[in-house]
């Protein structure tokens, strides 16, 4: 096999591998994946829409506005924390393997990309029942898993090997993500941001890939400006990422 | 004939106290704090190169290098200095039971692991019954392979690393485990490997073992490559200099 044939066959065994882990210990497997999700947007639902009265703050259904950025938002802050132990978790195997490094933190983008896809039955379900209709821009949804795939590799591949030496970075990393959650438009849209924070909520690229994903219920959520922008961010944190993987690689392998 | 695995001035250093890992706030904690106690150099200016179907003992003292070298070879440690190059596909016999995932049941673990090793799924169809007939434990495939006896969990990891048809073979010490029945068949199996051409990398204190299997030596003495010669010769010199003390 070339090299890539072969990085890409580990890839698929280890991303079935997690899967497959994760739904012979557990009962309800499937639900468990989609459970979390579905009980934050429960919470959001009553807090913001039924007890806050959100005025004109996210679109309607408002259930529907906000599982559109819920489900993604899950699959990356479940990658992002999990890359964070990664090498703890896999040292055995990195010790006797070698499959080049990166592939700790891919296969976790790609397990944890199949559950986001398995969970988006819920989304239509939901669609459906709220009567919420889908635009042509439902095809965004490509581009914006690929793009939500390479940011949260290259996110990963920064957070992963520093975890090694800086063992309060996982604690950091959580905290950055419930900050980054609301940072995000996740319970508002891109839209609602006050026209002073509007420019600079762009350099988070979850900003554009959200919008791509809302286009398809919410074609005024698309916001072409955001999207370029998280192009532009994912990419630069890419560099960075295999920058810092590189660098870190080899004081990371005696560490573990 | 070129040689299969080249290692050049190869150097690799640790740090002293390996369990002091740096936490977030040494980060900002001034210069002092930043520059850790001294490094040592586990290994240094080490450099020889292995011809095909040659087998190769590594010999030395408890934490002179001889699993750090054999880490090298196997690149999953980097060297600081020099260079490996390993030309051929390796089957590590290090660490084998690492990749086997407890709660997956031993089908699972041999597709997974012989996967990870760079076996295709037909490849590993095609071998499947050898393996697990080797390892001796066909009424098992269907158990989650945490409910394996520890020998049982051996036995399959070796039968699976040395089905790879990789034309490297690395060994640590992983023959010291198992009952003697099942260790005289591991050594059977590498023997037969070594008939058919293979190059063999292997790390030991059994003497015996060394002379049966390895026909040069390596011997490895404060991070320093001593000698590189014939096994016997190898041995003979590293008991003169460790000569128990009567």
């Amino acid at each position: 096999m070339s090299p890539f044939a072969q990085y890409r066959h580990a890839l698929w065994l280890l991303a079935s591998r997690d899967l497959k882990k994760r739904y012979s210990t557990s009962a309800l497997g499937y639900v468990w994946s989609i459970l979390d999700p579905l009980l934050m947007a429960g919470i959001y639902f009553f807090v913001f829409s039924v007890i806050f009265g959100r005025g004109n703050i996210g679109e309607t259904p408002y259930i529907v506005f906000l599982l559109t950025a819920l489900l993604p938002w899950t699959w990356f802050n479940g990658a992002i924390s999990d890359a964070t132990r990664a090498f703890e978790f896999e040292a055995k195997l990195i010790r006797s393997t070698k499959i080049p490094r990166t592939i700790w933190v891919s296969s976790l983008v790609l397990s944890k990309g199949v559950e986001f896809l398995a969970s988006i039955p819920v989304l239509i379900v939901f669609a459906i029942f709220t009567g919420a209709t889908v635009n042509w821009h439902v095809v965004f949804w490509i581009p914006a898993i690929l793009l939500q795939a390479l940011l949260t590799f290259a996110l990963g591949l920064i957070v992963a090997p520093l975890v090694v030496f800086l063992r309060d970075l996982h604690r950091a990393v959580k905290l950055i993500l419930r900050v980054l959650f609301y940072a995000s438009p996740i319970v508002y849209g891109v839209t609602d941001m006050p026209a002073g924070l509007h420019f600079w909520a762009a350099f988070n690229p979850l900003n554009g890939i959200f919008s791509l994903y809302r286009a398809a219920f919410f074609p005024q959520q698309l916001e072409w400006f955001s999207v370029l922008m998280a192009v532009v961010m994912s990419v630069a944190f890419l560099g960075i990422g295999l920058l810092v993987f590189k660098r870190a690689e080899a004081a990371v392998l005696k560490e573990i | 004939m070129e040689p299969v695995i080249e290692v050049t001035d190869v150097g690799i250093r640790f740090k002293r106290n390996r369990q002091s890992r740096r936490n977030f706030k040494d980060l900002f904690a001034g210069k002092n704090r930043r520059t850790l106690s001294g490094e040592f150099w586990a290994l240094r200016n080490v450099s020889f190169s292995v011809m095909p179907g040659e087998a190769i003992g590594v010999v030395g003292r408890n934490g002179q290098g001889k699993s750090t070298l054999l880490k090298l070879v196997a690149e999953v440690m980097l060297p600081d200095e020099g260079s490996v190059g390993v030309h051929q596909g390796v089957a590590p016999l290090i660490e084998i039971t690492g990749g086997f995932v407890p709660e997956l049941t031993v089908r699972d673990n041999v597709y997974l692991t012989a996967g990870l090793h760079g076996m295709k799924r037909k490849e590993v169809d095609a071998r499947f019954d050898e393996i697990v007939g080797f390892a001796e434990i066909d009424k098992f495939l269907d158990t989650p392979y945490k409910h394996l006896s520890s020998g049982m969990k051996v036995r399959i990891a070796f039968s699976v690393v040395t089905q790879l048809e990789e034309p490297i073979i690395l060994v640590d010490e992983v023959l010291a485990v198992g009952d003697k029945g099942f260790r005289e068949k591991c050594y059977a199996r590498i023997e037969e490997l070594l008939a058919g051409g293979r190059t063999l990398f292997f790390v030991s204190h059994n003497e015996k073992d060394l002379q049966r299997f390895c026909t040069r030596g390596l011997y490895l003495d404060k991070g320093e490559l001593k000698l590189d010669a014939g096994i016997t010769e190898v041995l003979a010199r590293y008991n003169a200099d460790y000569a128990p003390k009567v």
